[in-house]
Formats: C-alpha cells, sequence, structure tokens
C-alpha cells in the first residue's frame, strides 16, 4: 500500500531512538531529520516539513522537563500527534462532520479538480458505492469541454448501471448540470453527482465557470478530486480550489500506484479538508473510506499508538 | 534561502563547509520547485565538487558562484546528447525510395495527458502537411476511443482548407493494443499515410502486468519514437515512473524523449522534467502548456533554468 515505505521509515527512525542509550539532543535531532526525509520524499510541502519538525522540536523541549520524564515515550507521542494533526484536519472539533448523505432527499455532489486526476472515475465509483447501500442515484455530466467526456461517464454508468445525463449538443456546462440536477430531482432521485471537467487556477475563466455551476446545482457538498501522485504544485492549487468552490472533501486516487500521497497529504493540510474516499484502481469497485487515525496508525504499523496517547 | 552569503564578497578559496552552508539553501529551493530529494541532492553535490578548493572571482559572491554552477549543472542534465530534429527525420522517410509511414506512440501513467497531447503533435504535424492516420490502441479506458474520433473530427475541421489529411483506425475496446497497432501500421502503408500515431492506455509503471505488455507492443509496432508522457504535476514519483516505463520495452529499445504535460499548472515548479531526465538520461523535446492545439512548444532549456533558479 502506499505510505507504506514511509511509515516504515519512520517507523525505524523511532525505534533507533528506542535502542539508543542516551536519548539527548542529537539523538533527537537524528531521528527528526530522519523522519522529515522520508516526508520530504513523499512529497510532502517543503514549509510543512519544517513546521512539523520545529513543532515537534518544542514539544521534546528537554530543558523544560523533569528529569523522570519518560523522554521517548514524549518523543513518540509528539511524532504521532503531529502526524494526525497533518492528515486530521480537525473536523469534528468543530462539530462539523463529514457530510452524509440522507436518503429522505435530494443530496447533490458535485466533483471539481485538476485535468486528469480521476474525476469522471470517481463519480461513477462513488455512486456504484452509494447505489449498493440503497440509494437511488443518477450521474450528470457537465463536462462539455474534454474531448469524449460524456461518453466516458455513458459508458462507466452503463457499466455500473446507473442513470445518466449528459449531452452531445449543448456546449454550456452550466446549463447542461442545471439541466441534469433538475431532471433527477424531478424523478426523486435520492443522490446526484455532478462530474466537471479539469482546471487549475492559472486560468481564471475556467474557475469562474465552476463557480457558476455551483450556483446552478446547489450542490451539498462538493468533492475535491487529487491525484496521490502529485507532488509540490499540491498546495496553492488546492488552496485556490478551496477559495473558488469551498469543497468540504477530498478523493485521493490512484493509491494502488507508488506514489506516497505526500503531496495530497499536504493539500489536506492546506485546506483544513478531510480525505474520504481513496481510488485503488482503474476499475468500479476500485474505492474506500478513508478514516484518518486509522490512516496514520497504519502508516506507522502501530495498533495501539490511539491507547498510548489517549491518556 | 541563502541571504546570508550575499555578503561575502571577493576572492576566497571555497571550503566544503562553505559549499555546505549554501547548499542547504540550494536544496530546499529546488525542492520547492518540484525537484526530487535525491536528484536535488545529486545536483548539490555535483556543484560542490565542481566548486571546493576553486576560487570565487573577485567582487563576487558565494551566492552568485554558486548559482552560476548550478544553473550549468541544470543545464547539463536537460540538454539532450542528441538534437532531435522530429520534421526532418519524418520528411526523409517520406521522399526515400522506399517510403513507409514513420511511427510515433505514446505511452505514460494515467490521467497524464498522453491522448490530448498526441492530438497536439497531429495538428503540429498536419501543418506540416502530413497524412495522418491516428491509432486508437487504449482499448480500456471508456470514452478513450470516442475521445480520439472527437479530435480527428475537430483537426479535420481545422485544416480543411489547407488540405489536412487525417484518419482514425479504431477496432473498439477490449481488443490486444499490440495487435491493433501492427494493423494500423499496415493499413497506413496500404494507404499512404506519412505517420501512424499510436494512442495507448495509461498505466501504472509498478504494475508488472500491464508494464510487461509494453514489450509486446514495442515489438508488434516497431515505433520510430517512442514518447513518454509525463505531467508537470507529479512529484517525486516521477524518478520511478521514468526509470521504470525507460526499461519496459525490452532491453534492446529504450524511450525516445519525454513530453511533459501540464506545464501551466504548476507556475514555476517545473521539477518534474528535472527528475524524468536525471533518472534515465533521456531528454525532453516537447512541453505541453495547454489544453488547446496550439500549446505544444518544444522545451527551450534556458527558460527551463530560468524557471528553476527564480
Ligand atoms: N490506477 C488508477 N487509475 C485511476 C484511478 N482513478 C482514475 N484512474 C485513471 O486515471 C485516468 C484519468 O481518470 P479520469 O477519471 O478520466 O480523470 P478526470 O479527472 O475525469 O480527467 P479530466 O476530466 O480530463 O480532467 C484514467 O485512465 C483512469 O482510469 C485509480 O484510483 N487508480
Ligand atoms: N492544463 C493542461 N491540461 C492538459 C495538458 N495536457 C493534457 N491536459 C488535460 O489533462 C486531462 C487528461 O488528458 P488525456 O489526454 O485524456 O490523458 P491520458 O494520459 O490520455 O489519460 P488516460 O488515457 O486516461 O490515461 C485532460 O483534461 C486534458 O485536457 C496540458 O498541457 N495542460
Ligand atoms: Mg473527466
Ligand atoms: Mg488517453
Amino acid at each position: 500500500m502506499v505510505l507504506a515505505d514511509l511509515g516504515r521509515r519512520i517507523n525505524s527512525a523511532m525505534s533507533e531512538l528506542t535502542r539508543s542509550n542516551v536519548v539527548d539532543e542529537k539523538a533527537i535531532d537524528n531521528m527528526l531529520k530522519e523522519i522529515c526525509t522520508a516526508l520530504l520524499e513523499s512529497d510532502v510541502n517543503v514549509k510543512l516539513v519544517a513546521t512539523l519538525r520545529n513543532n515537534i522540536k518544542k514539544k521534546i523541549n528537554f530543558k523544560d522537563q523533569g528529569p523522570n520524564v519518560n523522554r521517548r515515550r514524549l518523543a513518540q507521542k509528539a511524532i504521532f500527534d503531529e502526524l494526525c494533526a497533518l492528515v486530521d484536519p480537525h473536523i469534528n472539533e468543530k462539530g462539523e462532520g463529514a457530510f452524509k448523505p440522507r436518503k429522505d432527499r435530494s443530496n447533490v455532489i458535485m466533483f471539481v479538480g485538476l485535468q486528469g486526476a480521476g474525476k469522471t472515475t470517481s463519480c461513477t465509483k462513488l455512486a456504484l458505492w452509494y447505489q449498493r447501500r440503497g440509494f437511488k442515484v443518477g450521474l450528470v455530466c457537465a463536462d462539455t469541454f474534454r474531448a469524449g467526456a460524456f461518453d466516458q461517464l455513458k459508458q462507466n454508468a452503463t457499466k455500473a448501471k446507473i442513470p445518466y445525463y449528459g449531452s452531445y449538443t449543448e456546449t454550456d456546462p452550466v446549463v447542461v448540470a442545471a439541466e441534469g440536477v433538475a431532471r433527477f430531482k424531478q424523478e426523486k432521485f435520492n443522490l446526484i453527482i455532478v462530474d466537471t471537467s479539469g482546471r487549475h487556477r492559472q486560468e481564471s475563466e475556467l474557475f469562474a465557470e465552476m463557480v457558476q455551476i455551483s450556483e446552478a446545482v446547489k450542490p451539498d457538498q462538493t468533492i475535491m478530486v487529487l491525484d496521490a501522485s502529485i507532488g509540490q504544485a499540491a498546495e496553492s492549487q488546492s488552496k485556490a480550489f478551496k477559495e473558488s468552490s469551498n469543497f468540504g472533501a477530498i478523493i485521493l486516487t490512484k493509491m494502488d500506484g507508488h506514489a506516497k500521497g505526500g503531496g495530497a497529504i499536504s493539500a489536506v493540510a492546506a485546506t483544513n479538508t478531510p480525505i474520504v474516499f481513496i481510488g485503488t484502481g482503474e476499475h468500479i469497485h476500485d474505492i474506500e473510506p478513508f478514516t484518518p487515525d486509522q490512516f496514520v496508525s497504519k502508516l506507522l504499523g502501530m495498533g495501539d499508538m490511539r491507547g498510548l496517547v489517549d491518556h | 534561502g541563502f541571504g546570508y552569503f550575499r555578503n561575502f564578497i571577493g576572492s576566497k578559496v571555497l571550503s566544503e563547509a562553505d559549499m555546505d552552508n549554501a547548499l542547504a539553501g540550494m536544496k530546499d529551493h529546488l525542492m520547492k520547485k518540484n525537484v526530487a530529494p535525491e536528484v536535488a541532492q545529486h545536483l548539490c553535490d555535483v556543484v560542490s565538487k565542481s566548486l571546493v578548493g576553486t576560487k570565487t572571482g573577485s567582487w563576487t559572491s558565494i551566492e552568485k558562484t554558486v548559482r552560476a554552477a548550478m544553473e550549468d549543472a541544470l543545464r547539463k542534465i536537460l540538454t539532450p546528447s542528441t538534437s532531435v530534429d522530429l520534421l526532418h527525420e519524418i520528411q526523409r522517410v517520406k521522399s526515400s525510395s522506399t517510403p513507409r509511414p514513420y511511427v510515433i506512440s505514446v505511452v505514460g501513467v494515467n490521467g497524464v495527458g498522453k491522448s490530448t497531447n498526441l492530438s497536439k503533435i497531429a495538428y503540429w504535424l498536419l501543418q506540416n502537411d502530413m497524412k495522418l492516420l491516428i491509432a486508437a490502441c487504449d482499448t480500456f479506458r471508456s470514452g478513450a476511443v470516442e475521445q480520439l474520433r472527437v479530435h480527428a473530427r475537430n483537426l479535420t475541421k481545422l485544416t480543411e482548407r489547407e488540405g489536412g489529411k487525417i484518419e482514425l483506425f479504431e477496432k473498439g475496446y477490449g481488443k490486444d493494443a499490440a495487435v491493433i497497432a501492427r494493423d494500423a501500421i499496415s493499413y497506413g502503408r496500404d494507404r499512404g499515410f506519412d505517420v501512424v500515431l499510436i494512442d495507448t492506455a495509461g498505466r501504472r509503471h509498478n504494475d508488472t502486468r500491464l508494464m510487461s505488455s509494453l514489450e509486446k507492443f514495442a515489438k508488434y509496432a516497431n515505433p520510430d519514437k517512442i514518447i513518454m508522457v509525463g505531467e508537470a504535476l507529479v512529484g517525486t514519483d516521477s524518478v520511478q515512473q521514468a526509470r521504470n516505463f525507460n526499461a519496459a520495452f525490452g532491453v534492446n529499445r529504450n524511450l525516445d524523449f519525454f513530453l511533459i504535460s501540464k506545464c501551466d499548472t504548476v507556475g514555476d515548479m517545473i521539477g518534474s522534467m528535472v527528475n524524468m531526465t536525471y533518472s534515465t538520461g533521456i531528454p525532453v523535446l516537447f512541453v505541453g502548456t495547454g489544453q488547446m492545439y496550439t500549446d505544444l512548444r518544444t522545451l527551450s532549456v534556458p527558460w527551463a533554468v530560468n524557471m528553476l533558479m527564480s
């Protein structure tokens, strides 16, 4: 699994500390250096890594600690907390909670993201996920730009036996989106998923179009789709998407690949938005829900970390 | 990050310690540009090796000296050892005594822009009076065939007046890409096409099954040029992507060059092209700078070095 390598390296840096006789500043510095290198090689944002390093150092400042404090434990806890903070935007503390569609009404989810991130593929995966849980789901293709976009969604939807809406002739995505959502609402669908074309922050017209589609379909939830292999551009792009579309969740795709997903983690931190699902392949069933603390525990290969941390 | 050295003026023999300080800042700078840590470290080592023990020019700061050396190192990595004049090569095959279609294929991981940039190359070739056949050898991803059909139709319309000739060769979904590629080429030969452009399905570079099918593909299609499309957005994985694709075509066949797509989406963070050339020695010929047919350029090394050092 992705990030496994990162986890292994962080772990070995931590156990190096456990093995060493003296836990002094030098030992801590060595460990931190190892961890930061591992994070950087996983595409975590350079500034974010620097912050993380400083935070951990502050938390385990030995000068302020009494002689009896367990330094190893202190260090481990600081690292675990900082890593959790990295992937968990504390959505629950604010009481917002991740969005859950309800069956007694029409929920609209809109997909946004960079070109080729995996929006169209993930739309169908998510639709199928909810359809199998008893939702009446419809797919709307509001990508009138990319060649063959409607055919792609249509073929995916057909494979998954999900009703779809789109047009070969209408060129305005706002119109198609509005019509499609209206049609499915009229037919009492519970969940309507709107696919849009890829865009990037450098083209303001494309962002304006995204805002217009959003105003037309009034989504209950906007999801940003991010490729797990994204590098240092993750932060600026996701921030810009956040500002314009105010997406409330992230789907991380291509987690079956070799990339370590650190760029995407940086996007989580930059936008304070949780990852809700991950994509793990090209087929329509290749989707899994995502939970941050499970993720970090798995990352570090330590199921008992929570227990250590909670008291 | 290396402002501290700005005040250091005058001839000075550079020590390893001088280098370590100056290069730590430089490495950070490169990583922010999306250069992978491994590659940034290599570049710093090269610079260090070239400078330790040398004297800075009078009135030259260490910073300036290091910068110049780094620019040099980047230029060396990005500059191809042999120049490629694609049009010229195609022209030569076309006007030889035994003409045959010149075969170009694109490969790469999922969603990087293979099909779109193949269409941009098609547009460029059409403007140079080439008769083109596009082979739809992505027989897996939904809509892949229709995507190319739309491009072929658009390009026909765009170049109709100048007599542009472009056709799509497709056999639908589910069939073996290598076989379709071979059939497309013989179809192209029989009908006097100048170039066959082959699109392929996106594949993860760590998917051994899909990667190993590329060897058969190279054998059947035997392309004159295999272009790997890599995207500017991808981070450190670009190193391994390039390595694995370069190794996928068997012992006697490498990639010919890279096309780095989506350069318009990363600002000055164009480090992925450095990662890919560093890890393979294969040069970048084209960069993709947008979603229109005209958004294709040949790489300007001075531009790239400038972006990376800014
Ligand atoms: N291996 C793998 N491939 C994926 C995954 N999700 C999507 N893909 C592939 O990534 C490529 C791009 O996916 P799309 O769904 O077309 O991406 P998009 O964001 O809709 O692209 P645009 O509409 O052009 O912006 C396709 O080849 C998909 O099959 C995943 O989780 N794993
Ligand atoms: N901004 C920008 N977008 C690009 C560029 N090149 C391609 N794209 C977009 O990237 C998305 C994916 O492009 P495709 O050509 O379908 O990618 P692909 O590699 O063929 O994808 P698969 O066949 O699914 O693996 C599309 O939305 C393209 O418009 C570029 O240079 N700049
Ligand atoms: Mg799409
Ligand atoms: Mg394609």
